[in-house]
């Protein structure tokens, strides 16, 4: 039929007659395309996953810390911090907890060795902690009033402890602190705006007085603002919990560190990128290697192909359409292995995932783009060729 | 068949007038020396030599498959010095049909697709490629040899596949380069025959060789030596015909 028909035929029987040939000059598109599609679509997802975790978790917590002031091993904080900030406008809400020192929690009696080694981090804490942080429990219940009232014996564990203790849901079991026993009521869901939480055991403000013998004065508090204050709001912390006493407060809000891993997986996106760049143009020089070798092997096939009338433009498009098919092939593969790499993790890791289905035609454009710029040299050679010269042997 | 002498009268297919052919540039070389030849419609030809003698740059310029230094090469009374090269290539493609020592199948395609590769780019709807491709072949005794590839075939059967090529594009001229040179003598018999059977009122055919027995076998034929034509005999017909 039409000539560009005759040419897409022959083009394809001569990718398809060197099939490994073929296949590993569409290795360089198809890793370049593959690199910047995952590179991208992973940075995405996972910067995905940390905008929904900061989402749900808000961008309003403020974490105020005790500083350590001279001659104090354990800064407090005075024991009516909370009621303090919440005396600044903006302020919504805020619970604080204290670190119990000294306390040793083991899980089981015996092991005392290792959880000497190793203290676990006990805290004091108030009623509204979890309400606060915006986070719920696994299993169980916090603690509330009636185990203040009760003087009841309770204990709520860190996700991580929990694992660690392996405490199952629903278990009743009993763990020591200080030699007292306590009864986990339950287990506190990971906290990502601050995982110390994780890994420490808490009770109440009475048991901590009452049973563990500590002064239970807090050393953080956990501060909500409205929503868009919370830089002016944890300035006015510092001063509103020293209230011109010798306290040093320091403040920090910890979804600015999320927010600081996006913009480092922003430096490794680009890094990928350049990768895949790199890839694609170590891959089109692999091309254009292979391709006039090609031509140097299929000279006789040039030679025929120009005996039986073939003009020396169809004989170089002929191969610089072979470029173009390698690099749209690759290109697509690429670009398949890509999505599928990026879906792959996405599931692993429990991120959405995101692709930027705009940005992947582009690559698959650069990777043509690139094959064809290979291709050109090894086909100006092919349609330079002297038949006769290919043809004649003596 | 007709006698050569009813087409004395008939238009040449191809003519060489005073071709010269130098090569190198500060040292020249004559591979043809003001070599003048008038192929004829219906002719069965040899040009014959020794190895230097010119045959292959005879066999460039009669394949318009390169440029006289000086002199003109006429296709069917068109001078095809002055054309660009998709017209000389679609000019070669209509007029001449070659024949190689070494065959020169692409070895990834069947027999059938060989011969196709000269009808490509003509316009030609696929089916009706493949049928008259399927055709020449077939008309060589090949058909059902079709589908296979070049290795699958003997030397005889590659070089039919050859001239179902070069004849599959009803060519006024088939031009073959040592056509028997890589052939048993059986296989260079039955070969010779089909050349002379491929010969027609309209068709010329021209046989470059240096084997003289080979050259013997055409009614024409032309001898060169240093870059000149030193004899043109005709069998049965004494004295030069196109030549000098």
């Amino acid at each position: 039929m039409s000539r560009s028909q005759d040419l897409v035929g022959v083009a394809w029987a001569g990718l398809r007659a060197r099939k490994v040939r073929t296949m590993m000059i569409m290795l360089g598109p198809v890793i370049g395309v593959a690199a910047m599609v995952s590179a991208v679509g992973l940075t995405e997802s996972a910067k995905g996953a940390l905008q929904a975790q900061l989402a749900q978790l808000g961008t309003n917590l403020i974490v105020a810390q005790a500083g350590s002031s001279f001659g104090s091993q354990n800064p407090t904080l005075p024991a009516n911090a909370v009621e303090r900030v919440e005396n600044i406008s903006t302020v919504t809400s805020a619970a604080a907890t204290a670190n119990l020192s000294g306390v040793i929690a083991l899980p089981i009696q015996g092991a005392s060795t290792y959880y000497q080694a190793f203290p676990v981090p006990v805290r004091a804490a108030g009623d509204d902690l979890p309400s606060v942080l915006g986070v719920s429990l696994t299993n169980g219940r916090w603690l509330n009033a009636s185990d203040t009232s009760l003087h009841l014996h309770s204990v709520v564990l860190g996700e991580g402890i929990a694992k660690q203790y392996g405490y199952l849901p629903g278990e009743t079991r009993t763990i020591q602190l200080n030699g007292k026993n306590f009864g986990v009521v339950g287990v506190l869901d990971s906290v990502p705006l601050d995982p110390t939480l994780d890994n420490a055991a808490f009770v109440t403000e009475w048991a901590a007085k009452h049973l563990l013998g500590t002064n239970g004065r807090p050393n953080q508090l956990y501060i909500r603002a409205l929503t868009g204050t919370t830089t002016a709001t944890a300035k006015a912390v510092p001063t509103a919990v020293n209230l011109g006493g010798t306290v040093q407060v320091s403040t920090q809000v910890p979804s600015d560190a999320l927010k600081a891993q996006s913009q480092a997986n922003k430096t490794l996106q680009e890094v990928a990128l350049l990768a895949g760049l790199l890839a694609l143009t170590v891959g089109g020089i692999g091309i254009a290697n292979v391709m006039s070798i090609s031509v140097i092997q299929r000279s006789a096939e040039i030679g025929i192909r120009r005996a039986v009338g073939h003009s020396r433009s169809t004989v170089g498009a002929q191969f610089l359409l072979e470029s173009l098919f390698v690099g749209i092939l690759g290109g697509l593969v690429g670009a398949v292995l890509g999505i599928l790499v990026v879906y792959g993790v996405s599931a692993l890791a429990g991120w959405v995932t995101v692709i930027a289905y705009a940005e992947v035609p582009v690559w698959m454009g650069l990777a043509l783009l690139v094959s064809v710029v290979a291709g050109l040299y090894p086909s100006i050679k092919a349609a330079r060729l002297e038949p006769l010269e290919t043809l004649r042997l003596g | 068949m007709t006698a050569p002498l009813l087409e004395v009268t008939a238009p040449p297919l191809l003519e060489l007038e005073t071709v010269s052919r130098v090569y190198g540039e500060e040292v020249e070389v004559y591979a043809l020396r003001e070599v003048s030849l008038q192929i004829l419609p219906g002719e069965l030809m040899s040009i014959v030599g020794p190895s230097g003698s010119g045959k292959s740059t005879m066999l460039g310029l009669l394949g318009i498959l390169d440029h006289p230094t000086s002199g003109t090469v006429r296709v069917a009374g068109q001078d095809v010095s002055g054309l660009d090269d998709a017209t000389r290539s679609r000019v070669r493609g209509d007029a001449i049909g070659f024949v190689f020592q070494q065959f020169h199948l692409i070895p990834h395609l069947t027999a059938l697709g060989n011969v196709e590769t000269a009808l490509l780019y003509r316009d030609i709807r696929p089916k009706d490629r493949r049928e008259r491709a399927y055709a020449a072949l077939d008309r060589l005794g090949l058909g059902q040899r079709a589908g296979h590839r070049p290795v699958q075939m003997s030397g005889g059967e590659q070089q039919r596949v050859a001239l179902a090529r070069a004849i599959v594009t009803e060519p006024l001229m088939v031009l073959a380069d040592e056509p028997t040179g890589a052939l048993d003598s059986a296989n260079a018999a039955h070969v010779l025959e089909i050349f002379e059977g491929l010969q027609s009122p309209e068709r010329a055919v021209v046989m470059v060789t240096h084997d003289l027995t080979v050259a013997d076998t055409a009614r024409r034929k032309v001898s060169m030596r240093d870059g000149r034509i030193v004899a043109d005999e005709r069998r049965g017909l004494p004295g030069p015909g196109g030549g000098r």
